[in-house]
């Protein structure tokens, strides 16, 4: 056992006591599937597909894509110029560093969901509520995520660009941006992913889209239509991944 | 023209100071070179000279007037008029060569044309100037991350030249580079030095590319001055005090 310590020994332990411990409580239980043709025969009610609401379900999608998309963008918008106040080697005082880090970290402790539902109050049902509800989860997020890079780039760039005679706040976003941008598009279009399954949950609260068209095909049995609904959400989340890759490839 | 005042510079949290009462002055045209061994507080010395590094007693001066007490425009006239280069060139990645000595003039021009990249057509006749002047042959708009090392260090000292510099301040630029590559560069430097008449401080490891360059040298050791004097004068026993123990 010359790999081991006794410390790790104890450690993978109270790893075993907390899994088995959540085992219980989640009902972890593996022989339920004894039943498993039940789900076959729920699947095969799902076929033939549906098509003749293919053109709605479309823009559907898209209405979907929209939500997603505007929800990471002007997050992303909103959470750069504050990232650089919640990084430590750029902030412009340390007040204003805290301040910021902790609204973002309150942001970031709110799940969109339940930003959904309070909006819903003063918004209404609909996407609009939706793409708020996502963009202050990704301010809290990419504030984050940005702030940090901001922390680790090399700090070389910027003492060149006080050393000409540049204004700090022009020196700091022409000597780090540049050092960050692959990372932050990397992010973006990580959020942009998340956003899309997000959007489908804040379908069942009203949010629009295809998730909340799945969401009443499927309480009211019309199994045909969602499978259309699966299937055209993968169809999205695939290509936003592949799309997301190849920009990234251009830019590193 | 730089005078420096009984300068001490106490990092926070070390023992030791890293520049203790250190006095001297430099004119116009001298082209000094700062020996002494790693952590004898030559890079400290150079950042002092146009405030990257506060000093925490004693006074810098630039013609009489402390640093420490002008106003911020004073202070950006002083980091403007003062061409800094960097060991690790520092350069600004993922921008073009072209791009990156045009930095040179952020302090000469307002945030908003810094931002959107408003160079009227002098600037970037200079840019391409100062390319020529350190004899650059690779394409302008070619991005400065894959560059030699040598070509980097060119590209950081045409930014310092487009800043139309009174002050040259060189910390280790020929460090990374290859002993036939460096010696140019200094050449280069001094070259430069002679046409504009500026003043040079330049900290080297390389005692005979010092002894070859300079008009004076310097050296350091623990913070001190421990020798001050024309090059012929840094002779074996300066440099055995410089670099032993
Ligand atoms: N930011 C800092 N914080 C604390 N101590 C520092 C800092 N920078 C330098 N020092 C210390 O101050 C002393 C002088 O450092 P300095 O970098 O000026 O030396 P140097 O002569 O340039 O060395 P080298 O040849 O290795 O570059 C060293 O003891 C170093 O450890
Ligand atoms: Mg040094």
């Amino acid at each position: 056992m010359v790999w081991f310590k006794k410390r790790q020994f104890f450690v993978f332990l109270i790893i075993a006591v907390l899994a088995v411990y959540s085992m219980r409580l989640t009902e972890f239980d593996l022989s339920k599937f004894r039943d498993f043709e039940n789900m076959g025969d729920f699947l095969s009610k799902w076929f033939p597909m549906n098509t003749d609401s293919l053109p709605y379900l479309f823009t559907e999608s898209v209405l979907t894509i929209s939500i997603a998309f505007l929800g990471s963008l002007f997050g992303l918008i909103i959470a750069l110029p504050l990232s650089f106040q919640a990084a430590r080697n750029t902030s412009g005082h340390r007040l204003i560093f805290a301040a910021t880090r902790f609204y973002l970290s309150f942001l970031r402790s709110v799940p969109e969901f339940v930003f959904g539902l309070i909006l819903l109050t003063t918004l209404g049902l609909g996407p609009f509520p939706a793409v708020i509800a996502i963009v202050l989860h990704n301010i809290g997020v990419l504030g984050k995520l940005i702030s940090e890079l901001i922390e680790a780039a090399d700090k070389g760039p910027m003492e060149a660009m006080s050393a000409v005679g540049a204004k700090r706040w022009i020196g700091n976003l022409f000597a780090i941006l540049p050092q960050i941008w692959p990372n932050v598009l990397s992010q973006f279009f990580y959020r942009f992913e998340v956003a899309i399954r997000t959007s489908l949950i804040l379908g069942l609260i009203g949010g629009g889209g295809i998730g909340q068209q799945l969401f009443i095909h499927f309480k009211t049995f019309q199994y045909q239509l969602v499978s259309v609904d699966v299937l055209l959400i993968m169809i999205m989340v695939i290509l936003v991944d592949y799309i997301g890759g190849k920009i990234r490839e251009k830019v590193i | 023209m730089i005078k420096f005042e009984n300068v001490s510079v106490l990092y926070p949290g070390a023992a030791e100071p890293a520049l203790k009462d250190l006095s001297i002055h430099f004119n116009q045209g001298e082209f000094v070179c700062v020996l002494g061994k790693s952590g004898a507080g030559k890079s400290t010395f150079i950042r002092c000279i146009n405030g990257l590094q506060p000093v925490s007693e004693g006074t810098v001066k630039w013609n009489d007037k402390s640093l420490a007490e002008m106003t911020p425009k004073e202070n950006l006239e002083v980091r403007r008029k003062t061409g800094m280069i960097f060991q690790h060139f520092n350069l600004i990645p993922r921008m073009s060569v072209v791009q990156n000595i045009l930095t040179g003039l952020f302090g000469y021009k307002k945030s908003y044309e810094n931002l959107l990249g408003l160079f009227d057509s002098n600037e970037r006749m200079s840019a391409l100037e100062a390319i020529d002047q350190v004899e650059l042959t690779v394409e302008p708009t070619r991005r400065v991350e894959n560059l030699s090392g040598g070509q980097k260090q060119r590209v950081a000292i045409a930014r310092a030249l487009i800043q139309n510099p009174k002050v040259f301040l060189g910390d280790e630029p020929v460090a990374s580079l290859d002993p036939g590559t460096a010696e140019r560069i200094f050449h280069l430097l001094k070259e430069t030095h002679i046409k504009r008449n500026l003043v040079s401080i330049i900290n080297v490891h390389d005692v005979g590319l010092a002894k070859k360059f300079a008009t004076r040298i310097i050296a350091l050791k623990k913070g001190k001055l421990i020798f001050d004097g024309s090059p012929e004068n840094f002779d074996e026993k300066v440099y055995a005090e410089t670099y032993n123990q």
